[in-house]
């Protein structure tokens, strides 16, 4: 039975409460967004007793659906101001779901200034402990001191939050304990630390220590369908040969080569220096030095994109860097070095923070003439100076926050997120997902990406405003049905290409439920997830103007390609009209 | 006529001079050649891929043109 494990940080009590009927089919995205939806008022302060964290595996977390171990954590975002799904790999997805719970949901705050851990031990008993002289420590350092306090032979996930969340900082980010037990896994966006912290968490514990994988309704059919499913990752060229051998990074050169990798803050669309960042150089020099070059964030993948970053001596560094951070500490910044960009990783891992957000931050700074593009060693101590200095900790607030500071003409944010490493002008359907995504910019939430560059899932050129919006609608719903029941976006990219693998994710729904699931009641779940989520927003005051992309995109043309972003605000506004005829039908 | 070739991820491998690497390599063509003739020339697996001239989509029974930049990608994705 799934349950809700519920933790008031006013009392300090915590109880179990049976998953109501109403959520029986929702997990992950859809079940963050459905507590957010009926407990959060929209005008709450999002750092105040009245909002809500939940953390949530998704429906097939637990069990050996290929990866689909992807965890959800949800609250309104101090950044956008809306509702948030921050999305994470790690290990604590298939923890807390092979404990029977649902959802974690954190309401109120701690009369005091006390600092907790949240602690849930194999089999479900759950307890709060008072750790208030863990206060400022950074997250590689918190992972040593838990790891001291279980036993030797433990198995078990962390969730922490490093300073930036404590202080509550607008991008600070939410670390997830990845298989060998690092915290650098991330729920990054829309500072869900800053929420973490201002309920006075600063980790959970989560043993399954002896729990074995969940059982199905119907175990072989569950076991031929994830076995179809596991066949078609490994098949497709995306997820069988690119990602694992290069990483997320291999993006690097193409979007560089297709004019669309945002260089110095969004000024040009080619990087010089984009091959000396790009995932062949990086493979090529982890394995030099003797480092992992291919794993899986979390038990259970079977893409393996993930890698570890390691220093000139073989020592580990960091994981990646993905290419969002490759880009965003590098070409958006002008890096040309791996090394920095590493070094700028860490350095968010320990603090907390997004590095998406924290990139965009200082390209943004760079562009104030503050320090200059292209200069690590100066953007690793501005990133750094907001624990001692509490003029430099709006960097930590983001890129709008940072721009508006030091009066940064271009600054590229929708709903007050930053935008990730794609251009809008060269890639016009990332361009819709960024102004309409009720999330704020953010690629994973339609990853229009595939179509318009990479020729995954069909082809849209991406330099027409043609067809974008449907793209965009219909990889947003797809993608907050995948956020919905734990899988990795990555699974997209073969099941865009091949039917029986999309046939798959319905079929292990229904057997390992019991509930009947087709393709129907798969978008259903996509479009209910965004319903919730568009409707919050509504009532914390988005308006269409909110779904905007920043007028210089519109104004201002991106070389090399000398283009601007063309889709029609009438596109943009027709992205969500599934919306109020789905929300009829929820009754909500 | 000249046209730099670059070749991405393991399509690397494929460069003439055997050394690899995403540097583009300048290649004398005759006037006309098509991209498929160049992939035929370079003996590309038979898979598919992503091709760009000069950092817009191509397709491959186009022909190229004198500096023109061809770079080839092998199916990649991420995010």
């Amino acid at each position: 039975m799934r349950e809700l494990l519920r933790v008031d940080m006013s009392s300090g009590t915590i109880e179990r409460q049976p998953l109501p009927e109403a959520w029986a089919r929702y997990g992950g995205r859809a079940l963050t967004d459905a507590v957010i939806f009926s407990e959060v008022p929209a005008d709450a302060d999002p750092l105040g007793p009245d909002n809500v964290l939940v953390i949530s595996p998704g429906l097939l977390g637990g069990t050996t659906a290929p990866n689909g171990g992807r965890i959800s954590i949800g609250a309104k975002s101090p950044l956008t101001g809306g509702i948030k799904e921050s999305n994470s790999g790690g290990q604590a997805a298939h923890a807390l779901a092979r404990n029977g719970i649902a959802a974690i949901v954190v309401t109120g705050k701690p009369a005091d200034d006390g600092l907790y851990m949240l602690v849930i031990e194999s089999g479900g008993e759950a307890r709060l402990e008072r750790v208030d002289d863990w206060k400022g420590l950074t997250n590689y350092a918190l992972s040593d001191r838990i790891a001291e306090m279980r036993a030797d032979d433990d198995r078990y996930a962390t969730i922490t939050i490093g300073p930036a969340g404590e202080m509550g900082a607008r991008a600070a980010a939410i670390a997830v304990s990845d298989p060998k037990g690092y915290p650098n896994r991330f729920a990054g966006r829309g500072g869900l630390g800053a929420v973490m912290g201002s309920k006075g968490l600063k980790a959970v514990v989560v043993s399954d220590k002896g729990l074995g994988y969940l059982d199905h309704a119907d175990k072989e059919a569950f076991n031929a369908a994830m076995k179809r499913f596991a066949a078609a990752m490994k098949e497709h060229a995306v997820s069988g040969q690119a990602l694992p051998t290069y990483g997320t990074n291999v993006l690097t050169n193409i979007l560089s080569e297709a004019g669309g990798l945002p260089t110095r803050n969004f000024s040009e669309g080619s990087f010089e220096s984009a091959d000396d960042i790009g995932g062949e150089r990086q493979r090529d020099t982890i394995l030099e030095r003797g480092g992992n070059a291919q794993h899986g964030c979390h038990t259970g993948c079977v893409i393996q994109c993930s890698r570890y970053w390691v220093d000139k001596d073989g020592h580990y560094k960091t994981k990646g860097p993905e290419y969002e951070t490759a880009w965003s500490m590098g070409a958006d910044c002008g890096i040309s070095d791996l090394d920095a960009i590493a070094d700028l990783d860490r350095a968010c891992g320990e603090l907390g923070l997004d590095t998406i957000e924290m990139g965009a931050t200082l390209a943004v700074y760079m562009d104030s003439g503050a320090i200059a593009f292209g200069d690590g060693s100066a953007a690793l101590k501005a990133l750094n100076a907001g624990l001692d200095d509490p003029e430099m900790r709006v960097i930590w607030d983001g890129a709008e926050a940072t721009g508006i500071k030091f009066g940064v003409k271009r600054i590229p944010v929708v709903k007050h997120q930053a935008l990730p490493a794609y251009d809008p002008r060269a890639v016009q359907g990332i361009g819709v997902t960024y102004a309409t995504s009720t999330m704020g910019a953010d690629h994973t939430a339609g990853y229009s990406v595939a179509t318009n560059i990479l020729k995954v899932g069909g082809y849209i050129d991406p330099l027409t405003s043609e067809g974008q919006a449907e793209l965009s609608k219909n990889l947003q719903i797809a993608t907050a049905m995948l956020d919905s029941l734990g899988f990795c976006i990555f699974v997209a990219f073969p099941v865009l290409d091949i039917p029986e693998a999309f046939a798959a994710i319905h079929e292990m729904a229904a057997a390992h439920t019991g509930d009947a699931w087709d393709v129907d009641a798969l978008m259903q779940l996509g479009k209910e997830t965004l319903t919730y989520e568009r409707i919050f927003n509504q009532r914390a005051g988005f308006t269409a103007a909110d779904d905007r992309l920043p007028e210089f995109f519109k104004t201002d043309a991106l070389p090399p390609l000398d283009v601007v972003f063309t889709v029609s605000d009438e596109d943009l506004d027709s992205v969500y009209d599934f919306v109020p005829e789905t929300a009829a039908a929820m009754g909500i | 006529m000249h046209v730099d070739v670059a070749l991405f991820a393991h399509l690397a491998a494929f460069q003439p001079d055997g050394k690899g690497g995403r540097a583009p390599r300048s290649f004398e063509l005759p006037d006309g050649t098509t991209i498929a003739e160049v992939i035929e020339t370079l003996g590309l697996p038979d898979q598919p891929r992503v091709v760009f001239v000069n950092g817009r989509h191509a397709e491959e029974d186009a022909a190229l043109h004198d500096g023109d930049r061809l770079a080839i990608f092998p199916p990649v994705a991420g995010g």
